[in-house]
């Protein structure tokens, strides 16, 4: 059984300083088992100036079990696959302590986009590149960040209409866009594999 | 029950190396310490004491409480030695930090400091009293602690319960793990007990489980870890490295791929390549039992034995009607040819391997008979009394018999291109086998000899003629054995010994038989133990052995109640009950069933 209580506390304790950390938590639903979380990418590294969407889901063993999470936004990292947004970090796993919060694991993910571990990796491709050919790897993981990490300029009418205009009824536009946050291109992508 | 745990001045060794107990001589009794390992059986009432030993050495040594001491063991696999070296090498802080352990002298771990406590799980306010404070010197609620020992146990993780704090790699105390979860979770307290129990079996590289299948709920543990044989006081016989039946002289990768070779279908399926061929309408194999090479099969459909392709049914000295074969394709032939030479070798090493198993079954039954000739010899009058050399030869037979059928599926790798092609050059493989054939052959004679005489109504016979087979099978008795051990000495020296790659390990040859187990002496009272004392210096004759009995079965199928994983320090009680327990089924394996590996005095005795 989830200790909600706790999972309350931990989204006030988190919201307190949103502005330093950058790093935001808020439930997609009402009964705080699947959360949203934000992260900033870290600066001095290609993430830098990206906002980067993570999937939460909470085991009913919360805090005792890790939470589950996932990239919902395309990342380049060595640790990260590029197909399913899987992240490969020892806290989320057998290292996870129930002393650990959802910030915390956020930070520690943060940390993950700023010092790769490419020995361990999730995604052999992006690891292999990130050791043979560096330059490569931060062009294109800098790519990645412009195309799916920032959000657009244009506003969510805008969004809609462009969408609309590709040949997308408006109603699946709109819901698309709310599930994956008013992304653009990622409410492109889950609309042409629909 | 500490003090009833005796020392090695129980065990008795075997006289590994003489011949064996053909006649009641003091050979047998004479104490030599073993050059092999020696196993002990642990059983369900030893199993607390066998552990509690190893404990009771590191707390001593260490000045530690249990649970720092079950940590530190569990960590470096029970092994007492290895933890010592590495205490030695790199001090006991290093020791202690490594496995988890943290030891704080001052201020008593159980109370907190303050009278309300925040704990940083559930992020409340508790009251003190409500709080654990662990050895490490973090604190949280007694509620959040429970939920956090619920979640590792169902993770099978109960043998490293870390602490909750981030990065501490502290190991919870057995005792506040025990406490709390057993007023939440009774059943999972005792899930837990039964993991620290069993992880001395688990997580000990001296100590298996017993293979029998339906488990006996015993381990067995030796000495010092090299491939032995043993035999679990359940009567299972089995490698100690592979925990397959015993199989020397094979070692056990050659035991293992032959164990594959005979369950799967692959030489069938030779032969199948090799003897049919598919009918070209309805595919089915068809062989052909003759005649000439027009085939045709039950379906119907006509065929070239030659080529396979469809014909009509029409055939002439010439030519087999609309159809005429292609040309000769060596390849084929050759590959064929291959596969065929490779079933016959197969087929040659299993047959032999095949009859001398089936021999070994009749024979078996063969003991009975012949135990009831000896008694019916005893009955008679007559100057022959002592009718020992029977047994002893029978059991001789059942020995060399195993050495014998065991020897073929050995051969079958030594000697094809499967393990050792690139190890010898063809002349040193032929000169190698010839060496290993000449010894196998005669080992086989006398076996079969032995086997003869042995099979002779000796009831029946006159005295002087009862001298004479005597004379034989005491003769062959003895060469047998001496064949045998000959034998394992050409596969150790000659056959394995000069080889490079790979290591073929193979269990020493046992004069008296697979070693069995001798049970680790444990909760008896004073009362039992003369009794026991004696049998198990009986048991003890053929080699010496360590049980470890009815523990647990090694999943969780442990029938009732788990009376024996009780914490430390509160059994006694029921220990009388379960010896007593013991000595049935020990009457039992030595009365009902006639045992190989006994010498025959005892067997004669009972």
């Amino acid at each position: 059984m989830i200790d909600f209580s706790r999972v309350q506390k931990e989204l006030q304790e988190c919201s307190k300083d949103i502005e330093a950390s950058g790093i935001k938590v808020t439930p997609v639903s009402d009964n705080l088992v699947h959360l949203t979380g934000i992260i900033p990418g870290p600066v001095g590294t290609p993430y830098e100036g990206g906002t980067f969407r993570l999937d939460i889901t909470l085991p009913d063993g919360y805090p005792f079990e890790p939470p589950k999470m996932h990239f919902v936004t395309k990342v380049w990292h060595p640790n990260i696959s590029s197909q399913s947004g899987a992240i490969c970090l020892d806290i989320l796993k057998d290292q996870w302590s129930p002393a650990l919060t959802l910030k915390t694991a956020l930070l520690s993910v943060q940390a993950l986009l700023s010092a790769p571990a490419p020995d361990d990796p999730q995604d052999a491709v992006v690891a292999q590149q990130y050791l043979k050919d560096h330059q490569t790897f931060l062009s294109t993981a800098r790519y990645w960040t412009e195309s799916f990490a920032k959000t657009s300029s244009l506003g969510v009418e805008e969004k809609v209409q462009k969408l609309v205009e590709m040949g997308f009824p408006e109603s699946q536009v709109r819901s698309t866009l709310e599930i994956v946050g008013g992304d653009e291109n990622m409410a492109l992508e889950k609309l042409l594999s629909s | 029950m500490e003090d009833s745990f005796s020392g090695d001045e129980d065990y008795y060794y075997s006289d590994r190396d003489s011949l064996d107990g053909l006649e009641n001589d003091e050979a047998d009794l004479q104490w030599v310490p073993p050059k092999g390992s020696s196993t002990k059986v642990i059983t369900r009432e030893s199993l607390l004491a066998a552990q509690k030993e190893d404990l009771r050495r590191v707390m001593e040594l260490l000045s530690l409480r249990e649970h720092h001491a079950r940590t530190l063991l569990i960590h470096y696999r029970w092994d007492v030695e290895k933890l010592l070296a590495v205490l030695v090498e790199n001090g006991k802080e290093s020791l202690f930090n490594e496995a988890g352990v943290t030891v704080i002298d001052d201020a008593d771990p159980m109370l907190p400091l303050s009278s309300t406590v925040m704990c940083d799980i559930c992020m409340e306010e508790v009251a003190g009293d409500k709080a654990t404070k662990m050895d490490c010197g973090h604190c949280f609620c007694n509620d959040c602690w429970t939920e956090h020992f619920i979640v590792k146990i169902n993770e099978g993780q109960s043998k490293r319960i870390r602490c909750m704090a981030h990065k501490c790699n502290a190991i919870c105390d057995e005792a506040v793990v025990r406490n709390l979860v057993s007023k939440k979770h009774p059943n999972l307290a005792e899930k837990f007990e039964r993991f620290l129990l069993e992880s001395f079996i688990e997580d000990n590289k001296m100590v298996k489980w017993c293979p029998s299948t339906p488990h006996c709920g015993n381990a067995i543990r030796v000495e010092e870890v090299e491939v032995c044989e043993v035999e679990c006081a359940c009567g299972a016989q089995f490698c100690f490295s592979c925990l397959s039946e015993a199989h020397s002289p094979c070692s056990c990768s050659m035991w293992d791929l032959w164990a594959k070779k005979c369950r799967d279908e692959s030489e069938t399926v030779n032969w199948i390549t090799v003897h049919t061929k598919p009918c070209p309408k309805c595919h089915k194999p068809v062989e052909k039992n003759g005649g000439c090479n027009l085939v045709s099969c039950i379906c119907g459909q006509a065929f070239c034995w030659l080529c396979g392709g469809a014909t009509g049914r029409d055939h002439t000295w010439s030519r087999i009607a609309g159809h005429s074969c292609g040309r000769y394709k060596e390849d084929k032939a050759k590959k064929t040819e291959r596969a065929k030479r490779e079933l016959y070798r197969y087929m040659h090493y299993h047959n032999r391997y095949k009859a001398h198993t089936d021999s070994f079954k009749l024979e078996s039954k063969l003991k009975e008979t012949v135990l009831e000739k000896v008694s019916i010899s005893e009955e008679r009058e007559s100057r022959l009394r002592d009718f020992s050399w029977v047994t002893n030869g029978l059991y001789r037979l059942f020995r060399s018999r195993r050495v014998l059928s065991y020897s073929y599926p050995f051969a079958f790798y030594m000697f094809g291109e499967e393990l050792f092609k690139d190890e010898m050059t063809d002349e040193e493989r032929e000169i190698k086998q010839h060496l290993f054939e000449d010894q196998q052959q005669q080992l086989e004679a006398n076996v079969e000899k032995l086997s003869k005489f042995l099979e002779e109504p000796f009831d029946q016979y006159p005295d002087d003629k009862v001298m004479e087979i005597r004379m034989q099978v005491i003769n062959l008795s003895v060469i047998t054995d001496t064949l045998c051990k000959k034998m394992y000495e050409c596969i150790e020296n000659d056959l394995l010994g000069c080889l490079q790659l790979g290591t073929h390990n193979i269990a020493r040859y046992q004069s008296k038989g697979i070693e069995r187990a001798s049970e680790l002496s444990t909760c008896w009272t004073s009362v039992n133990t003369t009794t026991d004392k004696r049998q198990r210096s009986d048991a003890d004759t053929s080699g010496v052995a360590y049980l470890i009995k009815d523990v647990l079965t090694p999943c969780n199928a442990v029938g009732g109640t788990l009376e024996h994983d009780r914490p430390s320090g509160s059994r006694s009680s029921d220990d009388s009950g379960c010896s007593s327990q013991k000595r049935v089924r020990k009457e039992d394996c030595l009365s009902g069933r006639f045992d190989l590996n006994l010498p025959a005095e005892v067997i004669d005795r009972n």
